[in-house]
């Protein structure tokens, strides 16, 4: 875990509100995994936060992440032009863990694609089978990066780009035999998913990652927590992001 | 290269520099960017008797220049601390101040008892303003912080007594007085300003609290006035904070009279700002040709 000092190689809008920003670093980080994510700052010094970011592409000295402009501190980051130097802080967090896997189903809704993203790359010597969902035509991106995959399943909310209806729905439709489940998406779907699973009784081994507001992002301050299932907290940042379904609370 | 040494209470410090109470958990995690020894000192996560599981998520949010919080006293409970994280602050040299609250004035004498000895200091959390019995209801009134500092000071005989004052008062002078008055061997101050940050757009608060402590550079002016107050008020030593971001802010709180300063926030905005305000604030020194930081406490001169 390093705090370096990256230089913006490209930042660039690539679905409705969608920006994929890819920063130079220095150095090689030693690991970086899909499923880590790293603690961006905004360029905006009255932003005290960094903004966790899940990692989606790691290629030498590369580093791309995408965001959605939510607010001031993403709407600043769409500012970062080529050259910019922009602190980051990383790698952060636990990370997919497929090695002992030979078929994985990927689950993805949203930004929450995004991070599966790197965990694809990592696994390509695996039976993939990817469903992601969007909320619409203009929300869809970055199809290329799934080529690896032996399937792949695109959902909209409204039906206007692949399947009508969500990844979720589309992974139980679809039920292919694989020997574990990774997903990430908003928290609705994440509990669907585990709801899903619960009733039909599934036992495939499945890990989600999580997202939640952070302050430090290295497992200090407490303020990232989510329920365990024995009643405990978990950091976000530190224990996870990724956890295993049936030991966090959705 | 300034003499950045501090003695307070009898306590040594490498430097003016301590890790606020909240931001630095209980050390490990900091001590994986750089050697926690490069900090004079760690005031630990706000400890309880038995564990706490705190307050729901979101905990936090931010607006310019400051961030809300309101994490609510997650904390593994003040055993855990003796026998889990106090051997491996011991062996990094690094001041050690426990941080505790309670929701009784018998809590706050069971716990002080049960680190006696143990610690570098004890800082009583009477000011955090997130959880309703934990410890805000001690730090309002001036009777009220006598009496929580009295009964915590009879369980320490050997370890020296921080009060942690809130800004959220009437008069913090009147505040620091009666904290002297009780028996404190130090104040620190300020904790976090009560705010709330609305998400417009759910017209809702966006921490689940509602309500939760402000923090960061934005609180700077008004935890400066405050630190100068405080130290006219009292013979002890005041320990200032609220914002500093820089060494240049440090000194700033040491002119007002801060004897140490507690750097909270900005470890989140930049994870290496203890070491850094430390380089910076010998750098400061060093350019104005002072020997030794203790020689520009309480230097400021008003108009």
């Amino acid at each position: 875990m390093k705090d370096i000092l990256s230089t913006v190689k490209d930042n660039r809008e690539i679905a409705e509100n969608i920006y994929m920003i890819t920063l130079t670093l220095p150095e090689k980080p030693q690991t970086l995994h899909g499923g880590q994510f790293v603690n961006l700052a905004t360029g905006d010094s009255s932003l005290l936060l960094r903004r966790p970011l899940g990692v989606c592409k790691s290629a030498g000295n590369d580093l791309s992440l995408c965001y959605q402009v939510k607010g001031k501190g993403t709407k600043k980051l769409t500012e970062a032009k080529y050259g910019d130097k922009l602190k980051v802080l990383l790698p952060l967090g636990n990370y997919f863990d497929l090695s002992e896997y030979k078929s994985v189903a990927v689950i993805g809704g949203g930004v929450g694609v995004f991070p599966l993203i790197a965990t694809l790359h990592d696994n390509e010597d695996k039976d993939l089978y990817s469903y992601i969902g969007f909320r619409n035509k203009g929300a869809v991106c970055l199809l290329d990066e799934f080529k690896s995959c032996k399937k792949l399943t695109v959902t909209t909310d409204d039906g206007s780009y692949g399947e009508k209806g969500n990844a979720v729905q589309a992974f139980f439709k679809d039920g292919p035999n694989v020997d574990a489940i990774i997903s990430c998406g908003p928290p609705v779907m994440l509990k669907a998913l585990k709801r899903e699973l619960q009733e039909r009784g599934i036992k495939t081994p499945c890990f989600v990652s999580l997202e939640e507001r952070m302050g430090c992002g290295i497992g200090a301050c407490l303020v990232c927590v989510c329920k365990t299932a024995d009643g405990a907290n978990a950091r976000v940042c530190k224990d996870g992001p990724v956890f295993d379904i049936n030991k966090v609370e959705l | 290269m300034a003499n950045l040494a501090v003695e307070l209470c009898g306590v040594k410090f490498k430097n003016p520099v301590i890790g606020a109470s909240g931001t630095v958990g209980f050390g490990r995690e900091f001590n994986e960017l750089y050697d926690l020894s490069e900090v004079g000192g760690i005031s630990t996560k706000g400890m309880t008797l038995e564990a706490r599981l705190g307050n729901p998520v979101p905990r936090i949010a931010e607006s310019t220049s400051v961030i809300l919080n309101a994490v609510g006293l997650q904390n593994p409970g003040v055993e855990h601390f003796i026998k889990c994280d106090l051997p491996f602050l011991r062996e990094k040299g690094v001041v050690i101040i426990a941080n505790v609250a309670g929701k009784t004035l018998e809590d706050y004498g069971a716990i002080c008892a049960k680190l006696d000895g143990l610690v570098d200091m004890v800082e009583l959390n009477i000011s955090c303003p997130n959880v309703k019995a934990g410890g805000m209801a001690f730090g309002i009134k001036p009777e009220s912080i006598n009496e929580v500092t009295r009964v915590s000071k009879k369980s320490l005989n050997k370890t020296p007594l921080i009060v942690k004052l809130s800004p959220n008062v009437e008069s913090i002078a009147i505040n620091a007085k009666s904290a002297e008055d009780g028996g404190a061997d130090c104040v620190s101050l300020v904790n976090t300003f009560t705010g709330m940050i609305i998400d417009i757009e759910r017209r809702r608060p966006i921490i689940a609290n509602n309500t939760g402590g402000v923090s960061g550079a934005g609180i700077k002016p008004i935890a400066v006035r405050m630190v100068y107050e405080a130290s006219k008020a009292v013979k002890i030593p005041v320990i200032g904070m609220g914002g500093i971001m820089t060494g240049e802010d440090a000194i700033e709180f040491m002119m007002a009279g801060a004897k140490a300063v507690q750097v909270g926030t900005a470890n989140f905005a930049d994870p290496y700002a203890m070491p850094r305000i430390a380089k910076e604030m010998n750098l400061w020194l060093d350019n104005h040709g002072v020997k030794a930081v203790k020689d520009i406490v309480g230097t400021v001169t008003l108009n």
